[in-house]
């Protein structure tokens, strides 16, 4: 049976709506660690998810055996009707613009044509650059996924696509009183050409390590703070993105909700998601089948936008702009960024640090965390500076801030023209590819943790 | 027991000896089924199916690694057999027949519940518990889960052995809408067997966020912290755990490097990774390459005992494997991973951690982001409260809490409302068993 034959027969049984996403993945993983092959593994896999919407109830099947796809269909709508029996508040999807295509995402040199001992070698020469005193654990890792999709909707879209993305990892470790580390991840969606860009980083996490080393623990407190492009888009991400997501707004979950068209930031900031520039997160069609475009998320100050899939839009009364992504044929798709950008402004870097009597210019992040519905979030930087009477002073090593996102954003009063962006990986119960970034970014006031 | 996965097993090991290699099978299957809260109502039911070989080879000496499905054995065999030409060079011996421990991890009740769909009325319980309090609390998010796994293991040396397992887990975030921002709270539990009181769980989440609607100032200084069992789960996972792993020592990528014998913490902590309990939130009979569970002491009185290997590990650092190779399913090759760790301590009844002065922290934001080599963290503790002569008072807001956690260990106070404390933070699941506890060393700042 093709898809739109369990298509037509979900549809028969009474289904308000139906969905099915057929995948088919191929991956290399790799791990070099101290000079010896920790993890050689290569294996692909197959599966699809069905999804149907029975009035206001939804059924959702993740199965790996495609012999037998309309079990799983019958399965999602009996499930779906007993999710209406308890589900009161009506729910709908989105009109969007159907399609029927087939896109497959360029590769300059395809990563299945290199043979595994070519991926092997380009770890190996990254790892000898990456010799130093100082450097006492080397770990590198290589992914390459190629995925192959179908996705078919009761509507009539039947887009079939190629997404392949790669990423290289540098991590190093080093010691002096202390223990540090200092990472990068270089990747993107594309070939094995992108495996150049990872020697761009190699002195990148070396200078870091090695200022980790001699570096102070931070001053606590509230002060200035400048953010590098790859912190600035970490923020972007965390702090902002998140709350822009329709399912948290919908469901009460976001300190957004209700603001479209007031201003939710100081007038220099212009927030963007936009799967479709070149970036990690970026994809054809998201996984409803609904063609990708970039979202203006905050416009001069102004909320513009949400990241939006179709029950959603339909919730909020907009427009599904291409937001649903799942990790995989397992799991159903949930509303995520892609590529999250923060525009870059009309100032230079010694302009910022000018500006700071005392605070902290913090670079590429360690992570973070937000409560969207609070409006709360705490970041974490791997390199970071002291910052007194408008110069840098010193290193500083484990910094951390936090505060309330909507402040955060009106407190931001410099960007300079400078950008750049950096790659990660976003949990939200499941994983999604995403790039971020922006200029540097002087924040007037945040709160600072530290020991001191 | 899976006919179609165990026979699957079966014969890509007899595609490994026909080519007279040695090496493993690692089959799962995994049945989940799960409901999603939002804003006060079940939206939604998915149900997904996993199954899939990991496949380990030993030729020459050399590991190569890879995956398949059911059916297609002699792909993922031809596989690791190519990719064991570039990898490492390891003398890896492979686990023989041993007596396994018997934990009780399969309940008979949780695999009927999930196959009668009987999920949907548990998620009404926990969305009814957290309404039921007061009219303007709302579960909006929220999820149940009830999954059904099993796992396989067999190698080229004659061990062939399978466990079924069962977990139910729930968590609920509850919410009090405002104008600007709304303000919230959250509860979570996992079981392997049917015992969750999921009303209790909805409406454990909507009295936390009630008793944040005053505000007290927040202390600051060098203040006690107490710790529920989740917010200190959490930096515990990330800051000690990765400490106790056998590869870190050898690098010197930990604090405990060359530390064995040495006092590290409270006279009275005790630490074990022990997969051998009873409904263990990580129990199972063998580890993921077949080595049988054992109970591994790591911190006793006080004193560090032991650290966690896996087989390959216990190659390299010339010892024996702990049990602890784990595969976080079947795409991967095996690591080092912590099993069942239970944490112990004098368990005092936690009203007497509470100190004079200081605060009371239900959660953690930017547990990840701790120091994992240092151990050095500056998290978020939210939500949380005042504490004030042993009493608790309103909530306290931007708490950030900066320390160091071996060194926090050494002054630790722990309670005994042991908890089996499990959360998902990105792609990491950290299971843990363990009571509130008191840190006297640390330092609070914020607005």
């Amino acid at each position: 049976m093709s898809l739109k034959d369990i298509i037509d027969y979900v549809k028969g049984q009474g289904a308000t709506y139906c969905d099915i996403r057929k995948e088919r993945w191929e991956t290399t993983n790799l791990t070099l660690k101290d000079g010896e092959m920790e993890k050689v593994t290569s294996g692909n896999e197959e599966g699809a998810m069905v999804r149907v919407l029975y009035n206001n109830g939804w059924g959702n099947i993740g199965t790996s055996d495609l012999s037998s796809l309309k079990n799983a269909a019958e399965r999602a709508i009996s499930m779906a009707k007993n999710s209406n029996e308890y589900k009161k508040e009506k729910t709908g999807m989105a009109d969007v613009e159907t399609h029927e295509e087939e896109v497959e995402m360029p590769m300059e040199e395809n990563f299945l044509d290199v043979s595994t001992e070519e991926k092997v070698s380009f770890l190996k020469d990254l790892e000898k650059k990456l010799e130093k005193d100082f450097v006492r654990s080397t770990e590198l890792r290589y992914i390459d996924r190629l995925v192959d999709k179908e996705i078919a909707t009761s509507d009539g879209t039947q887009v079939n696509m190629k997404i392949p993305r790669i990423v290289t990892y540098l991590i190093i470790t080093g010691k002096s009183d202390t223990i540090q580390r200092a990472s990068e991840g270089i990747g993107g969606t594309g070939g094995y050409e992108l495996t150049d860009r990872a020697y761009e980083k190699k002195d990148v996490v070396l200078d870091r390590l090695e200022t980790l080393l001699e570096a102070e623990t931070p001053p606590s407190g509230k002060m200035s703070l400048i953010m590098d492009p790859h912190l600035t888009g970490v923020f972007s991400h965390e702090a902002f993105g998140h709350a822009a997501e329709s399912d948290l707004v919908s469901t009460g979950n976001s300190c957004l909700e209700g603001k479209i068209g007031k201003k939710v930031a100081s007038d220099i900031v212009t927030i963007k998601d936009d799967p479709t520039m070149d970036g990690y997160g970026s994809f054809p069609f998201d996984d409803e089948g609904t063609k990708a475009r970039n979202r203006t998320l905050v416009k001069d100050g102004i909320l513009n936008d949400f990241i939006l899939d179709r029950e959603n839009a339909w919730k909020l009364d907009m427009e599904a702009n291409g937001g649903a992504r799942a990790e995989d044929f397992r799991v159903k798709p949930l509303v995520r960024m892609s590529n999250t950008i923060m525009e870059p402004g009309d100032m230079e870097f010694d302009e910022l640090v000018e500006e700071v009597d005392k605070g902290v210019y913090a670079k590429s992040s360690g992570g973070g965390q937000v409560n969207t519905g609070e409006g709360t979030f705490q970041f974490n930087a791997q390199e970071a500076y002291l910052i007194e009477d408008g110069e840098i002073i010193k290193p500083l090593r484990d910094v951390s801030f936090n505060g309330f996102t909507l402040q955060t954003l009106q407190n931001i009063t410099g960007i300079t023209k400078e950008m750049d962006t950096g790659i990660g990986h976003c949990g939200k119960g499941q994983t999604a590819a995403v790039t971020d970034g922006g200029g540097n970014v002087l924040i007037s006031e945040v709160t600072v943790g530290g020991r001191e | 027991m899976n006919g179609k996965l165990v026979e699957s097993v079966k014969k890509a090991l007899e595609l490994i000896d026909k080519k007279n290699l040695a090496g493993d099978v690692f089959g799962v299957k995994e049945r989940n089924i799960s409901y999603s809260i939002k804003k006060g109502e079940l939206s939604e039911s998915s149900e997904y199916e996993d199954l899939g070989l990991g496949i380990r080879i030993i030729k020459d000496g050399k590991i190569g690694f890879g995956y398949c499905t059911p059916g297609k054995e002699e792909k993922g065999v031809r596989r690791a057999e190519e990719l064991s030409n570039i990898s490492q060079k390891l003398d890896l011996g492979l686990p023989e027949e041993e007596d396994i421990p018997e934990p009780e991890i399969f309940d008979e009740k949780v695999e009927d519940s999930s196959l009668e769909g009987e999920g949907a009325e548990f998620t009404q319980q926990v969305i009814d518990g957290a309404k039921d309090l007061k009219d303007d609390i709302i579960p909006t998010r929220g999820s149940l889960s009830i999954s059904v796994g099993s796992k396989v293991i067999g190698n080229t040396h004659g061990v062939f052995l399978k466990q079924r397992n069962t977990a139910v887990s729930t968590g609920v975030l509850a919410t009090i809408p405002g104008d600007e921002t709304s303000i919230n709270a959250g509860e979570s539990r996992f079981s392997r067997r049917m015992d969750l009181d999921f009303a209790d769980i909805g409406k454990t989440a909507a009295e936390k966020v009630d008793s944040l609607r005053e505000k007290s100032e927040l202390p600051k200084g060098e203040i006690p912290i107490v710790m529920n069992p989740d917010a200190f789960g959490m930096l515990m996972w990330f800051g000690i755990v990765p400490a106790i792993n056998g590869e870190n020592i050898r690098k010197g990528k930990s604090v405990y490097e060359g530390r064995k014998g040495e006092k590290v913490a409270s006279e009275e902590l005790l630490m074990k990774d022990d997969p051998t309990m009873d409904w263990g939130i990580g129990s199972s009979p063998f580890d993921d390459e077949g080595v049988p569970s054992r109970t591994v002491s790591i911190i006793e009185d006080g004193i560090l005992a032991r650290f966690i290997y896996d087989l390959k590990e216990a190659i390299k650092s010339n010892t024996e494997s702990t049990g602890n190779g784990m595969r976080g399913g079947f795409k991967n090759p095996p690591d080092i991973s912590d099993r069942n760790i239970v944490l112990r301590g004098e368990g005092k009844k936690k009203d007497e951690l509470l100190p004079d002065q200081g605060i009371l922290v239900d959660g953690v934001m930017g547990a990840h982001t701790l120091n994992p080599a240092s151990g050095d963290f500056s998290v978020v503790g939210t939500p949380a409260w005042l504490v004030e002569n042993g009493e608790i008072k309103g909530k306290v807001e931007g708490a950030m809490i900066s320390g160091n956690l071996p060194e926090v260990l050494e002054s630790i106070e722990l309670a005994d409302d042991y908890k089996k404390s499990h959360a998902s933070i990105g792609s990491r699941d950290i299971k843990m068993d363990l009571p509130s506890a008191r840190f006297n060393d640390v330092t609070v700042s914020g607005k």
